[in-house]
């Protein structure tokens, strides 16, 4: 009896570490959502190599591109949007074919460097992270040592973004574009010369927003409540540096754990006597927050008590929460009613790409993919294929200016986009633009710069004074 | 017979007990033990209606925990099973019932608002889900298992394999967004202290207590319970006897993947259905069962209310800047559990 019981704590114990194991990983794979784009990119891979070696390149190098999203964890939904991000700037840009319009996980076949006969070799195989940073940055390595990717659009999310940076230091060779990871350290901090982001980062998402809160709304006291990791930080960075600069004052910064999926606690410990709270708690979670706060609150909306970081605005989250996220501002990099050139055109690409797609036109899953991806195709055809020189490239790449459904961005001396940031309120409808904040850059109006502290649990401190220069037209 | 009883008494010399010696660590766990207790009463007192609601938070997770975790320390006493896809069950139970669900309200895809629930568009999905979950986990066991018997550690290989499988396939025809499972009852009601207070979790935490009693009802009631219990002290006797344990087997699996399915429901109307819940609910089902003891019904009701405070007193009582750390708390428990009580606090040596 005795060994027998020995060998049921050992096997117990085992069970549990392996559980722990799977749970960390967030191992709930989705080979199934992957194998298609695997077939497809297969199949593309075979189809270029030849061409690449029958074309008369005007370099040595391959072009092969590579892609790292997320496929699991909390973004995983967001899996699809980047895939139609990635391949729409491809459709677009580099003349290449959806292999069925339905479903971007199917690909896209003969994608070439812009007035040139040169292909551009797709790198689909796997190329999923779980928003975790050690995955990402294994991912990225496997892709680059490995896969012999030389461009490389990813990742996803704001922890991964600072790993990849990092890791892009030690690659001068290999270009990395950001996929919509969105941490400020990113480029503020890291500042890899090989890395850039075709996006604005989550605290230029938040712009106008504060000024909102403070003048407009009134608020003098908020809570900010978010996922405790670098891209929350910054976008409550964003948030409190602009509210506090007008004399706003925050009570509490709540951290819960990313992937958390019982919000109650957190939720009782918001305090009743401020005036609102800003909330950044994304991914799968965002809908949780929600759903649990209406229930325990017995509200029908969060209107008035909540400004919403970039997760309140994404379609594919107001569709799940409906009427409870009504009337909610939030900021966002993307105006979902424009009705101008830049929009529609922008709309168009992705429809005639992947018609089922059109509706995640705002969601900035799919725009930062495309951004960076079209980004990475305009610098191509600058050196007209030849990426040899991966220097001459990144310097053709700083220079570019992409057109978006927001129209021209360029990117500044850190390699990080220069654009506007809408503030805008749920409807029916999806959003209503209130108002527009132009050219937005990555110091905030003069608030951030590589001297000071890293956003985090803390940083930025709630100081008064010195307002972004936008703040003072924002009014009733 | 009752002079005899006494004489019998009488004889025995009475024995000094055997001496309490708390090991180094014990004593360093107890007094961390005492400091916490102490802080959460410190800031308890701060705050009674903030303390009342997180309490009555826990205590309503502790009810689904205790849902999921009884099916799990049923199968594991009985048929010492670890059922790794205990946490696929789960899942698969919140999915059937919002499919199911949505069918019923076939709700608008253009409308903004989402669809209400009634009674019977609620009560529907979820004893449809709890079936269909109790026949898949009968079915898993009698495909999978059965011809496995004895070999604990394959058979835990395979639900592993299995709960990888059903995971996939849920990302991959579910997606990965959360859903909510709409309820029929009014979103909150005013409860004294604690204020405003979620309907669906005090159902949760009343469909908890229900299941508790039944259970405990049908272990030491009916004849199943009575094979039950033997067949936790002593399966190899019970089949001896004649018991035809194949049977019951078949029983303990139905219903440790009927709560675990119902539980699946209760989860997805009160927190959202989430596809990585599986592995999640695997993991606290059982830490909870290590806790309480494997085997034991009342072991795994004290395991969930401890898991299910300390989850909740951490997300509020802990500095913010560590909220996030809460998670280790957990094991902490387990590493002081097991320390003072190495089967559990209510497990026996098997």
């Amino acid at each position: 009896m005795k060994v027998r019981d020995k060998r049921w704590g050992w096997l117990s114990a085992t069970l549990l570490i392996i559980t722990i194991g799977i749970v960390a990983a967030a191992c709930g794979g989705s080979d199934a959502e992957t194998t298609a784009a695997e077939t497809a990119a297969a199949e593309t891979a075979a189809a270029e190599t030849v061409a690449a070696e029958t074309a008369a390149a005007v370099g040595e190098k391959k072009i092969v591109m590579g892609f790292l999203s997320n496929c699991e964890g909390p973004f995983g939904p967001f899996w699809d949007a980047t895939l139609a991000g990635y391949y729409t700037a491809l459709v677009q840009f580099a003349g290449a074919t959806p292999v069925d319009p339905a479903d971007p996980k199917a690909g896209v076949t003969g994608a070439m460097v812009p007035g040139t006969e040169i292909p551009i070799e797709l790198n689909t195989n796997y190329c999923c992270s779980d928003d975790k940073a050690d995955k990402a940055l294994s991912e990225a390595k496997r892709l680059v040592e490995q896969e012999g990717v030389n461009i490389l659009i990813g990742p996803l999310s704001g922890d991964e973004g600072i790993a990849v940076a990092n890791y892009a230091k030690t690659q001068p060779d290999v270009t990395f574009l950001n996929g919509i990871s969105g941490a400020q350290d990113t480029t503020l901090k890291v500042q890899a010369p090989n890395f850039f982001r075709f996006f604005t980062d989550g605290a230029q998402w938040t712009a106008g927003l504060g000024a909102y809160a403070y003048n407009v709304l009134g608020w003098r006291t908020a809570v900010t409540i978010g996922d405790d990791y670098s891209f929350p930080y910054t976008q409550t960075a964003g948030f409190v540096s602009e509210f506090c600069s007008l004399g706003g004052k925050i009570d509490e910064r709540i951290w819960p754990a990313l992937g958390e999926t019982d919000y109650s606690s957190y939720i009782a410990k918001l305090p009743d006597n401020v005036d609102g709270f800003f909330l950044d708690v994304g991914g799968t979670g965002t809908v949780q927050f929600v759903n649990q706060y209406t229930e325990v609150n017995g509200d029908d909306s969060l209107q008035g008590k909540v400004m919403g970081g970039a997760f309140i605005s994404n379609p594919a989250i107001i569709k799940e929460l409906g009427s409870k996220v009504e009337g909610v501002v939030a900021g966002s990099a993307l105006p979902s009613d424009a009705t101008d050139a830049n929009w529609t055109a922008y709309v168009d690409a992705i429809t005639a790409a992947f018609p089922d797609q059109a509706g995640n036109a705002a969601n900035i899953f799919l725009a930062g993919y495309y951004n960076n991806t079209e980004a990475a195709i305009l610098g191509l055809e600058a050196v007209a294929g030849n990426i040899d020189d991966a220097a001459a490239y990144q310097t053709a790449l700083a220079g570019v200016e992409i057109s978006t459904g927001v129209g021209p961005v360029t990117v500044d001396g850190n390699r990080n986009a220069v654009g506007p940031n809408y503030v805008v309120q749920v409807s029916d409808t999806g959003t209503t633009t209130l108002f527009t904040v132009a050219d937005v850059d990555q110091s905030f109006g003069g608030a951030f710069s590589t001297d000071t502290p890293n956003p985090d649990r803390d940083n930025p401190e709630c100081v008064a004074g010195n307002p972004p220069p936008w703040a003072a037209s924002i009014k009733k | 017979m009752a002079t005899s009883e006494v004489g019998a008494t009488a004889e025995i010399v009475p024995q000094a007990g055997p001496r309490v010696r708390l090991s180094r660590g014990t004593v360093f766990l107890l007094v961390v033990l005492a400091l916490a207790v102490l802080g959460i009463g410190l800031q308890a007192a701060s705050d009674v209606t903030l303390f009342a609601q997180i309490t009555l938070n826990g205590l309503s997770l502790a009810g689904l925990y205790f849902i999921v975790a009884s099916g799990f320390t049923l199968i594991f006493g009985l048929m010492r099973v670890v059922n790794m896809a205990h946490g696929s069950f789960y899942m698969l139970g919140g999915i059937i019932a919002y499919l199911i669900q949505e069918r019923m309200l076939n709700p608008d895809p253009t409308s903004f608002d989402l669809p209400q629930a009634t009674l019977s568009s609620f009560l529907i999905p979820l004893i449809v889900s709890m079936f269909s979950v109790a026949l898949l986990g009968v079915l898993i066991q009698q495909i999978f298992l059965r011809w496995n018997q004895g070999q604990e550690l394959r058979q835990a290989l395979i639900t592993i394999a299995l709960s990888i499988i059903i995971a996939d396939q849920a990302v991959a025809r579910f997606g990965g967004i959360a859903k909510e499972i709409s309820v029929p009852v009014r979103k909150s009601i005013e409860l004294p202290i604690v204020g405003m207070y979620g309907t669906m979790r005090l159902v949760m935490l009343l469909v908890a207590i229900v299941v508790g009693v039944i259970l405990v009802l049908i272990i030491s009631r009916t004849r199943f319970g009575m094979i039950v219990r033997a067949g936790v002290d002593d399966r190899q006797m019970v089949t001896a006897l004649g018991v035809n344990i194949q049977k019951v087997f078949a029983g303990a699996f139905f219903l440790g993947a009927m709560l675990a399915g119902l539980a699946g429901v209760l989860g997805g109307a009160v927190n959202s259905v989430n596809k990585s819940d599986d592995g999640k609910f695997l993991l606290i089902s059982l830490v909870i069962v290590i806790v309480g003891g494997m085997g034991s019904l009342p072991g795994a009701a004290v395991g969930a209310v401890l898991l299910g405070l300390i989850d909740s007193y951490s997300d509020v009582y802990l500095p913010d800047s560590v909220t996030n750390y809460g998670v280790l708390l957990t094991f902490f428990l387990l590493v002081f559990v097991l320390a003072i009580r190495p089967y559990g606090l209510f497990g026996r040596p098997a």
